[in-house]
């Protein structure tokens, strides 16, 4: 089992060094270089060479990236240059909203996604098969962004019930409140990833559904309800903890669209606004923090699948 | 030569299913209106302050924007935005994609690991994650987001292309030409491609929606293409503002992208059918993303 974890960090551990220099390197990007970030684009020679050495950049490539890698393990991105405060506070505040978003989008994707999938598989080709599939690509097809548009439309234009820019409350101090401003991001997400889930379910149960032991729990004269309740649905569900773990890992760094729409204050507007002013600090700790978090939620997601399904070797 | 020969065949079937005639139509449509457009009686940049934020009328069929520009006008050469990143984009993934698919998929071992594993960088990041970052590299303009959205679409062809030559690899047709002494480029590019063109095509299709929907997220952003080029996530990111004033500001251009992502999915699904008997379709950025 350890051995198992092992192999797979050994697996991604490439992928994470490759990732980690082309981030690193972003900061080449900024006009003037580095150096042009700390010093202003317009600085005199001496400026810059004094500059140069207080923050260690005439160093050769390789010692800066090491540096910069070491303080990157030990979480220390350096200062956000708009921000003035180190990038990994302004990180850590925003994260407690990002997870209370991918929560309760999870949440609702799984209370739409599962009756459509189950409905529509118990009857393929039937007439609720093909409208449940519509739906499906429906969620699919339809972007985000203008499904977000039309909830705001609906439920705070219209309607009044619901704020139309959400803030961030956490659940144990008000839990209405949390609930209020969570409602619309939510069900953006969680109805286009419904969508998602709908299709690999649907197909999971339909394959399912022509095993043998289900033909051995009819003709025993199990109930239907039984069949499907327990037998099917058991193994149907396995390959399913491994699509919503990444649509876990997914909702952390990709609901940046849903929470610019609800200016929803989340790790992905954090990334636009440092993008937007060039505070290349950021932007490398939030892709560092969010790249860290979709890696290991989809290991974590590997060796839970494996310890849940005895059929998978660890070898 | 046996994809041109069929593609008649391949038409008329798409046919024959009314939603992807309607897609078919629809997109025919939108391709039109975007290479006609000069020839339209349209400006998308004439503004009459007088006019702005005026519902749709006789005049303009879909209203006008806060400066008074014809939303209209706007959604049509936003359709040349649109259409012109997606295909810049998808010309950029394929063309590097595949032959990262052919090289890994034909000589295994290294070479096989190396390519994979810079595959494997593409996809740890979802792919509006990824595009951002390229875009605060390179800039905000309309070339950065077409590289941005293509690169990240270089998984799904270096895949599909790989997985394509690895089920290719040992058929006779392959070892014989390699028995008669043809050079390996040859046999990856004249033996092996030529038949491995349908998943491809049908990612080329299905590619076309996930590159639009990237691009309308991008501009949605305001990282995307720069105004005041017209494109259809930058209407929706200012219309958005409007909501209370002028509702079919945000909603008629939304419905337009929608109907072209949706139109696009449902031909590259239904291709997928065809071609391969497929029902399913690779749809990495999609998985891999939540734009």
């Amino acid at each position: 089992m350890i051995g198992f974890v092992l192999r797979r960090f050994g697996q991604l551990l490439p992928v994470l060094l490759l990732a980690s220099i082309g981030i690193w390197a972003m900061i080449f990007a900024v006009p003037g270089g580095p150096i042009g970030m700390l010093v202003g684009e317009n600085a005199t020679p001496e400026a810059i060479a004094a500059a140069e050495k207080q923050f260690g950049l005439d160093r050769p490539a390789v010692v800066q990236y090491l540096d910069w890698l070491w303080n990157a393990l030990q979480g220390n991105f350096g200062m956000s240059i708009h921000g003035r405060e180190p990038v990994l506070h302004l990180i850590g505040q925003r994260l407690p909203a990002t997870l209370h978003l991918a929560v309760a989008a999870t949440i609702v994707s799984l209370l739409i996604g599962i009756p459509v999938a189950i409905l529509s598989a118990l009857k393929p080709g039937s007439w609720i098969d093909r409208v449940l599939s519509a739906w499906s690509a429906l969620a699919l097809g339809v972007p985000t962004f203008w499904l977000g548009i039309l909830l705001i439309l609906l439920f705070a234009v219209e309607l009044h019930w619901l704020p139309s820019a959400s803030g961030y409350v956490p659940i144990w101090e008000d839990p209405l409140a949390a609930l209020r401003n969570l409602a619309l991001p939510a069900l953006t997400l969680g109805v286009y990833v419904s969508g998602i889930l709908a299709r690999f379910l649907r197909a999971s149960l339909v394959g399912e559904l022509r095993a043998d032991y289900v033909r051995t729990a009819r003709s025993k004269g199990l109930p239907e309800r039984q069949v499907v309740g327990t037998h099917i649905m058991r193994n149907a569900l396995l390959p399913f903890v491994t699509i919503v773990g990444l649509m876990m890992a997914n909702f952390i760094g990709g609901a940046v669209v849903t929470e610019a729409v609800f200016t929803y204050p989340g790790l992905g507007r954090l990334l636009i606004q440092a993008i937007s002013t060039r505070d290349y600090p950021l932007i490398q700790g939030c892709i560092v923090v969010i790249l860290v978090l979709y890696i290991g939620i989809n290991m974590a997601v590997d060796v839970l699948y494996a310890y849940i399904d005895p059929r998978i070797e660890y070898s | 030569m046996k994809l041109l020969h069929s593609t008649r065949s391949v038409l008329q079937r798409l046919l024959r299913s009314p939603g992807s005639a309607l897609a078919l139509l629809f997109l025919l449509g939108i391709t039109l209106a975007a290479i006609l457009a000069d020839f339209l009686p349209l400006n998308p940049y004439a503004q009459k302050l007088v006019n702005a934020l005026n519902g749709p009328s006789a005049a303009n069929w879909f209203g006008t924007d806060e400066v008074g520009r014809d939303i209209l006008a706007r959604v049509v050469f936003g359709a040349r935005t649109s259409l012109l990143t997606a295909a810049g984009a998808v010309a950029i993934a394929a063309v590097i994609g595949v032959p990262i698919g052919l090289v890994a998929g034909f000589f295994g071992g290294w070479r096989d690991a190396t390519l994979m594993r810079f595959v494997d960088v593409l996809l740890a990041l979802p792919a509006i994650l990824f595009a951002m970052a390229m875009i605060a590299v390179l800039g905000r303009s309309q070339v950065a987001a077409l590289i941005a959205v293509g690169i990240t679409g270089i998984p799904s062809f270096a895949r599909i292309t790989r997985a394509q030559v690895l089920s290719l690899r040992r058929r006779d047709f392959v070892t014989a030409v390699e028995a008669f002494g043809g050079s390996s480029a040859y046999n990856m590019f004249r033996t092996i491609l030529p038949n491995s063109w349908s998943p491809i095509f049908v990612q080329i299709v299905v590619l076309c929606s996930v590159a639009i929907l990237l691009e309308a997220a991008l501009s949605f952003l305001g990282v995307g293409v720069a105004p005041p080029t017209p494109s259809w996530g930058e209407m929706l990111r200012t219309g958005k503002s409007y909501l209370h004033e002028a509702p079919y500001y945000a909603v008629l251009p939304g419905i337009v992208l929608t109907l072209t992502i949706l139109s696009f999915d449902t031909i590259g699904r239904a291709l997928a059918g065809i071609l391969e008997n497929r029902s399913e379709v690779v749809t990495p950025a999609k998985v891999g993303g939540t734009p």
